[in-house]
């Protein structure tokens, strides 16, 4: 296969982005069907009522942070497509980050060029920022974290972690895997952390698993105390402290409609509507009356397990870790829309490199699997929705079966994975040692 | 409430009187009741009247439904209407120039809304000349947490419509609606029936004294559906699949949890040399 460089590659899919955002104006002048996706209606007047100093929370169904509204500012004074540039750039700024992280690494050019294809070429990708979707700043802001963390810059990736956490919640749960990795053995002060390359061949033994290992009582305590190192504690204080700080800022500019709508209204949410979760038939049924605190607790367990056990397991192991944890994350979730498929979309190329699956056949078998799945549950929600036929079991069995799928790709891509833990112990007493970079 | 009126610069309400008529029901009632509803339209804009013109406009034409269905299928649908104007003939006319809109109330039925937003878009595109949603424009709560709404539209029906040589005049009207969830059932599917819509005209003239005013000829249609009520059959859930749902639902998750957290658990360290990927 004859190689394509990156430069071409950025080149061609920033051309193909701009395709789509010309078109997606054309289409939606001249078509019933619009292609803008209707979330982008919504940040676009939340930004035109924020442009004439009201609250964004005025336009019904915003339920973002009044950054978004803010950056889309220019859709009400120069043009309405800003918001989908911006967005877009943000999705080749992703791809730019998945190289760097992986150049880091030592992974060869090619193995790099294609893992960022993955990304960029992506149909699902590419069209969820020239629709206008925002969640390619999420994702392009996720990557430049683990940047931050593998060249030892903690305040920039506190900060960033902080402002991410603020936009979207979702990445709260990386909190944990982050704090693990900055231990005192990879970070100390004053010295670059050294990156694992991918072509060292020999599997470290009880760090490179990425499990952490407690024995005795002692074990416990002195693993407790070392808990508290100054990298943690800073990284803690500073992305907390700026959370609070974004929370606190907007909650005096907009009050109780900005938390309930933008922070609140997503901890809380279960929407009875058709969704791809397993819990919407079961939350629909439910609907009528409030559910038990046992019940709420059932629908919880699987999800904080899964995680917990991850995290223990791969914490070590940073993009993996994030891979299979957001992926878990959205299928368990109690409401699952397709835009959540970008936020582990983003972090499948980094993982890509250190998996011993072949696309023929096991890799074929995940991709059909999982877009099979979800084509089956589009088909019945089709019927659902625009032909109203009565299928809700169907539709329900069918977003069971793509639970299945996600179960199967995260089971595959863990016994198929090769572990690569991203920091290397640091010796005490080195100086500086630049990263190591084939 | 969702206001979104673009109507022609020539037409402006009368000193008092709202642009959209609903809009005065819902300053005084906090949710729609068609008694309510019905009491406040003979009180508000009394039948066949306009103080104005009353000499100048004799018999009043009449507005009346010949026809009204819902097109298309599944949970987005239009209510479709044809509006006649019937003016008789031998009517006598001595009216200044003038510019008319027809005025649709619909009072939607329980489980059906209509997005404003989408009306605004139709608004852009001139398929109306104003309309607004008022009551509970929520558009995602079901059905059970949700109230009733009204939709008012405005169609332009042409300039000097009331004194031309026309007899009548018919407008076709589609008004795009949303079903909710509905709530639980035993059968599968919910119906729900529209009531007849509330018609008025209303046109705007240079006046004597002042440069606008207008008329409000509300006719009360006393249509009578060939075909039955206008009805929708939206599915609903059946109250007697919660049990399995609810078993399978949380069966499915700890099974699925179980295979993830075992695979991890028994996942080796020593997983064979790394292999230089082909893709």
């Amino acid at each position: 296969m004859a190689t394509i460089s990156f430069r071409s590659l950025m080149l061609f899919s920033a051309v193909l982005r701009l395709f789509f955002i010309i078109y997606g104006e054309w289409q939606d002048t001249h078509m019933e069907v619009r292609y803008t996706d209707v979330d982008y209606l919504v940040f676009s007047d939340a930004a035109a009522l924020m442009a004439l100093g009201k609250s964004p929370y005025k336009r019904s169904t915003y339920r973002y942070s009044p950054l978004i509204a803010f950056l889309l500012i220019p859709n009400a004074l120069i043009h309405r497509t800003w918001g989908k540039i911006l967005f877009s750039v943000s999705d080749l700024l992703v791809g730019y980050f998945i190289r760097t992280i992986l150049k880091l690494r030592g992974v060869p050019e090619n193995l790099c060029t294609y893992s960022v294809m993955v990304w960029l070429l992506n149909p699902f990708t590419f069209t969820i920022g020239t629709r206008g979707n925002c969640e390619p700043i999420v994702c392009a802001m996720v990557l430049w974290i683990i940047i931050c963390l593998m060249n030892g810059n903690l305040l920039h990736a506190a900060f960033w972690y902080g402002l991410v956490v603020h936009l979207r919640i979702y990445p709260i749960i990386y909190a944990f895997p982050i704090i693990l990795t900055l231990d005192q053995s990879h970070f100390q002060s004053g010295k670059k952390p050294i990156l694992t390359d991918w072509s060292s061949s020999k599997i470290q033994s009880t760090n490179g698993s990425g499990s952490i290992k407690i024995t005795d009582p002692c074990h416990i305590w002195v693993s407790l105390k070392s808990m508290f190192t100054r990298g943690r504690l800073l990284f803690g204080l500073i992305s907390a402290a700026v959370f609070f700080f974004c929370t606190g800022f907007f909650f005096y500019l907009y009050a109780w409609e900005f938390l309930h709508e933008a922070l609140l209204y997503h901890l809380t949410r279960t929407d009875p509507r058709h969704n791809f979760s397993i819990y919407f038939y079961h939350i629909y049924l439910h609907y009528e009356h409030e559910f038990a605190l046992s019940e709420k607790l059932i629908s919880f367990l699987p999800q904080v397990t899964v995680q917990l056990v991850l995290i223990w397991r791969f914490a070590q192991d940073l993009p993996f870790c994030f891979f299979l944890q957001t992926l878990a994350f959205v299928a368990f979730n109690k409401v699952i829309t397709a835009q959540y498929f970008v936020w582990f979309f983003c972090l499948l190329p980094l993982v890509l490199p250190w998996t011993n699956m072949k696309l023929k056949w096991e890799g074929w078998a995940c991709i059909l699997f999982w877009i099979g799945a979800q084509s089956h549950w589009l088909m019945w929600g089709y019927l659902l929705e625009f032909n109203g036929k009565h299928v809700f079991m169907q539709l329900w069995m069918a977003s069971l079966l793509f639970l299945a799928a996600n179960t199967y790709v995260m089971v595959t891509f863990i016994l198929r994975h090769t572990s690569s833990p991203v920091f290397k112990r640091l010796e005490h007493g080195l100086s500086n040692i630049p990263t190591k970079i084939d | 409430v969702g206001n979104l009126d673009d109507s022609n610069p020539s037409s402006s309400a009368l000193h008092g009187v709202n642009e959209f008529i609903t809009e005065a029901y819902f300053e005084n009632h906090a949710s729609l009741i068609d008694s309510d509803f019905q009491g406040f339209i003979s009180k508000e804009i009394p039948p066949e009247f306009c103080e104005v013109l009353q000499d100048k406009l004799e018999p009043v034409p009449k507005l009346s439904i010949s026809h009204r269905h819902l097109i298309g299928e599944g949970s987005h649908r239009r209510l479709s209407s044809s509006i006649r104007l019937e003016i008789q003939p031998g009517s006598k006319f001595t009216l200044p120039a003038h510019f008319c809109d027809a005025i649709l109330v619909e009072r939607l039925p329980s489980g059906v809304f209509a997005d404003p937003f989408e009306l605004q878009h139709l608004l852009q595109r001139g398929v109306f000349t104003g309309a607004a949603v008022f009551g509970d424009t929520n558009l995602e709560l079901p059905s059970v947490r949700s109230n009733r709404s009204i939709v008012e539209i405005h169609m332009d029906i042409g300039p000097n419509i009331l004194s031309g040589n026309n007899n009548g005049l018919e407008i076709n009207l589609e008004v795009p609606l949303h079903a909710r969830y509905a709530p639980l059932g035993e059968n599968g599917f919910s119906r729900i029936e529209f009531s007849p819509p509330d018609l008025f005209t209303r046109c705007s003239f240079e006046g004597n004294s002042h440069k606008q005013s207008c008329i409000f000829l509300s006719t009360n249609t006393s249509f009578e559906l060939k075909a039955g009520a206008v009805v929708w059959d939206v599915p609903c859930g059946i109250k007697k699949h919660t049990g399995i749902v609810s078993v399978v639902t949380f069966f499915s998750a700890i099974v699925s949890a179980l295979l993830i957290v075992f695979t991890a658990f028994h996942y080796s360290d020593t997983t064979g040399c790394k292999n230089l990927k082909q893709m």
